[in-house]
């Protein structure tokens, strides 16, 4: 199975531009999610990949062949819709059946190949049953079988878990990971939520307004987000404005020492993941004073709020630290060098 | 007040079945004559209206055949003018869904009488087909608003998961579009059927008495004063009606093709 | 229902469609046709003929003369006679179909807003009832009413045999009816007259009245009610002031629908109406299908009714879209 390559693909909608010039190859096997707010045009992405959209310009080939201007019925990919758009008239064995048997394939044959999906996805004994019997859940590996029935190139899903309740979600992120990786089968999963992608995804693509901002493995979009947006938007983070020195960032009369690549004078935006930050008694190497405003317990966590010089900062601790300090403490927060991250910052 | 309102549903409900009842029970009329209550009552006037009467078992064929004739009529027009205003929602498909619901809008009497022009300019004036076609005109409102609806309610995501199957859009109408809108059809078809069973004034015009359906020759009856018979009539209209009426709600969301929100379950 | 079922129904893959006319198009073109021969030509018709001559014995001839409509409106020998009994028809047509729909829609409110509180399966068996109603034939209707008011059964003879006659005689109300045309010395009598037609008409249209405002009363925002209970407005102030002003305007429009409709209604009005009370549809009727063949002169009636009916259906589209806009 060859690999699926977008080259310049953008889409807009009269004036308003949905996706901008965007370049992505997703590699044969792996599972990639397109992550980001919603409105950041990763839907429509998805779409135009399907066939469902025409790009405004740009190519998408998938290995030599040019499939840009190929109608979604002949590009056959699989797709898994956030309302799994089930046909209600049709049993579930039919369901499945569907795209064998519009493709030419004799019922019985396709309805036996529908079974045998059925016993894939775990409900062999749901095959006569209507649309309308089925759970949340059922509906859902309904759709994944449906989709994969065709053997797609490409599989595709829109918010696929948007429907089910937490815990079931949790469980079906897993089990479609394990299966994605049972069939080796080039996916594409589109989602708001970044533990599902962090879950399944091998690459994740983050995306906001209509553009890329960082596409790389999970890990990396956590440890060394590529920009403020991205840090931002994965996880938590503490920021702060200032301007950048020899070796530092001067946020108001406080310096931070952190080297990074920047000319001098030129303004940046200092940020700190919470649990990265701590606090400790004794001054040293970018230790500033802080008062403790709040403080909750979250039980795997407890959060401090503090007050500094340089603006509100938020510090997580794993379990307990062993020191009970409480709101009005005076204390001092430790920023480590090595997880300090400085970027570019516009001004307005 | 809750009870207030059960009184008064209950007595509104007494004011509309009042006439009904009435003209359904001088059916059981022993005599020629008319009376309510009914004297010797006997079942013989429904043997009159349904075999023996020739002038009673043709209206009541000519009716059937305008009935079913005007009802299919009608949704083979609806049908591609409801799909053009849902798929294209062009300027030219609304044009032609107004123009469709116009004769249902205007007096019956004005259309009535302009299609009985009509007939007499192209000579289908007392053709049994062309009182088909002017009932099929009069109330083809009636299936494009039902079939309207029910396009309305396919969900767009159904097209696209068809398309994504392999299904080209002549395969996604006949597997998706027609199958999910089939109820609102047949209730549209329904409807038809019903309303031509009992319209007058249209096909008053258009029959030029050359023939008569079940109501012109009651109307014809008044002056002579009633006879039982036609009471069965009434009764045969009033059974077709209910059970019509009764499988729409069955099979279809009654409610909501009167207009009420998509059910909530 | 199965795929295989539904596909084997699909016809063959299409040809590839010839240059210039695609089936769409050709679609268009067909359904503009009929539309247009069919909605639109009768209409054209009656508005011709309208200016068409009668010829005695003879029919009619095509021509373009305004006599129908002055005949209408002053009488035909105008001006040295002037004549308003044509007007009065028409005239007779509005009061009939104004006071039957406002009736009609006055008791339907209540009737719908109690219907649409009920659970849905209720609900579906009352609209069944409802519609049922409403797809009876006019002729039946009339005829049931027919019964019902005529004096050898039906509601008078109940009235003398139950001593209800007898008794509205004794405390002097049978004078009243009397007076109203209600009654005859015997007994009481309820046809021919308006009370009869009245009461026809307004049960006529009155599954009509349901059926159009079903959609509107059924969309109402029961927290809005629940608002202005908690901010301790009464059923009757709610009513007032949450319930009415919001569905005034369906309300409006459901009137003006129902007056249309009523304006052309001719069975009740030739049964039940005094000869001195006929209205334009009955004049339409005799005219083209009677004993007058006088088919211009109908046509130019049926002009002038559907030219009344358009403009009140212009203000209730105009209610309509405001409703809308809001």
């Amino acid at each position: 199975m060859p690999d699926l390559i977008l080259s310049g693909v953008s889409k807009s909608f009269g004036s308003t531009r949905a996706v901008d010039a965007t370049d992505l190859t997703f590699a044969q096997g792996q599972l990639t999610a397109l992550l980001g707010p919603s409105g950041c045009g990763k839907t429509t992405l998805l779409r135009m990949i399907a066939g469902l959209e025409d790009p405004t310009r740009g190519t998408i080939r998938l290995g030599d062949e040019d499939i840009t201007g190929l109608p979604a019925h002949k590009r056959k990919f699989g797709m898994v819709f956030q309302s799994f758009a089930l046909f209600p008239h049709y049993s579930v064995r039919e369901n499945v059946a569907y795209s064998l048997i519009i493709g030419g394939m004799a019922k019985p044959e396709a309805l036996d190949k529908a079974q045998t999906l059925l016993d894939t996805v775990q409900l062999s004994k749901f095959g006569d049953r209507r649309i309308g019997e089925l759970s949340g859940g059922q509906r859902q590996r309904v759709a994944i079988a449906r989709a994969l029935a065709q053997e797609p190139q490409v599989f595709l899903l829109d918010e696929p878990m948007s429907a089910l309740d937490a815990k079931l979600r949790e469980e079906m992120q897993v089990e479609l990971r394990l299966l994605q990786q049972r069939l080796g089968i080039t996916t594409i999963v589109v989602t708001h939520d970044q533990r599902e992608a962090m879950t399944m995804a091998d690459t994740i693509v983050v995306m906001s307004n209509g553009r890329v901002e960082q596409v790389a493995p999970p890990k990396e979009i956590y440890h060394k987000p590529a920009n403020a947006f991205v840090a931002d938007f994965i996880g938590k983070a503490n920021f702060f404005d200032g301007v950048y020195r020899k070796d530092g960032v001067e946020i108001g009369e406080q310096a931070v020492h952190v080297p990074a690549n920047f000319a001098a004078g030129s303004p940046v935006r200092l940020a700190i993941r919470p649990e990265s930050a701590c606090l400790v008694t004794e001054p040293g190497q970018n230790c500033i004073d802080a008062q403790i405003s709040f403080v909750r317990d979250l039980g795997p966590v407890r959060e401090y709020h503090l007050r500094t010089d340089i603006g509100p900062l938020i510090v997580e601790y794993a379990g307990t630290d062993g020191m009970e300090r409480v709101a009005g403490d005076k204390t001092l927060v430790h920023l480590p060098v090595e997880a300090l991250r400085v970027y570019p910052r516009a001004v307005a | 007040m809750r009870i207030g309102g059960h009184i008064f549903m209950a007595l509104s409900a007494l004011v509309l079945a009042m006439p009904i009842v009435v003209v359904c029970a001088a059916a059981l009329n022993g005599g020629r004559s008319m009376f309510f209550p009914p004297r010797d009552a006997t079942l013989a006037r429904f043997g009159e209206f349904f075999v023996s009467e020739p002038v009673w078992t043709n209206a009541l064929t000519n009716s059937v055949i305008v009935a079913f004739g005007a009802a299919t009529l009608a949704v083979l027009i609806a049908w591609p003018v409801a799909y053009l205003l849902w798929s294209t929602g062009s300027k030219l498909s609304k044009a032609l869904a107004g123009l469709g619901s116009l004769p249902f809008a205007v007096p019956p009497i004005v259309i009535g009488v302009g299609l009985g022009f009509f007939w007499s300019f192209t000579g289908g004036l007392g053709h049994i087909w062309s009182g088909v076609i002017s009932h099929a005109i009069l109330l083809m409102a009636l299936p494009l608003v039902t079939i309207s609806i029910g396009l309305q309610s396919i969900d767009r995501a159904h097209l696209d998961a068809a398309a994504t199957m392999g299904a080209t859009e002549r395969i996604a109408f006949r597997t998706v579009v027609l199958p999910q809108t089939m109820p609102y059809t047949i209730s549209g078809f329904f409807f038809v059927l019903v309303l031509s069973f009992n319209e007058f004034i249209v096909i008053f015009f258009v029959s030029a008495s050359a023939y008569s359906t079940v109501t012109l020759q009651i109307f014809n009856s008044l002056r002579n004063g009633y006879t039982p018979t036609m009471a069965v009539a009434a009764i045969t209209f009033l059974t077709v009606s209910i059970l019509v009426f009764a499988a729409v709600a069955r099979w279809g969301d009654l409610p909501r093709l009167m207009g009420a929100e998509q059910s909530k379950k | 229902m199965t795929i295989a079922d539904d596909i084997k129904m699909a016809p063959a893959a299409p040809k590839t469609p010839a240059k210039g006319v695609t089936p769409k198009a050709a679609l268009y073109a067909v359904l503009s046709a009929v539309m247009a021969v069919f909605c639109i030509v009768p209409f054209i018709l009656v508005i011709v003929i309208s200016f068409g001559r009668k010829v005695d014995g003879a029919g009619w001839v095509w021509a373009f003369t305004f006599d129908n409509y002055q005949r209408f409106f002053v009488g035909i020998l105008w001006p040295d006679e002037v004549t308003f009994l044509y007007l009065q028809q028409l005239g007779y047509s509005f009061y009939f179909a104004i006071i039957a729909s406002v009736l009609a829609v006055l008791t339907a409110l209540p009737f719908t807003l109690l219907l649409t509180r009920l659970k849905r399966r209720t609900q579906a068996i009352w609209l069944v009832f409802i519609l049922a109603s409403l797809s009876m034939s006019e002729v039946f209707i009339v005829m049931g009413w027919d019964i019902l008011l005529s004096n050898n059964s039906g509601l008078p003879k109940l009235f003398q045999v139950t001593g209800l006659t007898q008794w509205l005689k004794d405390v002097g109300w049978f004078q009243i009816l009397r007076e109203m045309g209600l009654a005859n010395p015997r007994n009481v009598k309820f046809k021919p007259s308006e009370f009869a037609t009245i009461l026809t008409m307004s049960y006529l249209v009155w599954p009509y009245a349901v059926i159009l405002l079903y959609p509107a009363l059924s969309r109402l925002d029961p927290s809005l009610s629940e608002a202005a209970r908690t901010m301790g407005a009464g059923r009757w102030t709610i009513t007032r002031t949450v319930t009415l002003p919001s569905i005034r305007l369906p309300l409006m429009g459901t009137t003006l629908l129902l007056f249309v409709f009523l304006l052309g209604s001719y069975v009740s009005i030739s049964v039940f109406a005094t000869p001195d009370k006929q209205t334009t549809a009955v004049a339409i009727y005799s005219n083209i299908r009677g004993s007058n063949l006088d088919a211009p002169f109908g046509s130019a009636q049926a002009v002038i009714l559907l030219i009344s009916a358009s403009v009140c259906l212009y203000f209730g589209h105009l209610l309509n879209s405001k409703a809308e806009a809001r």
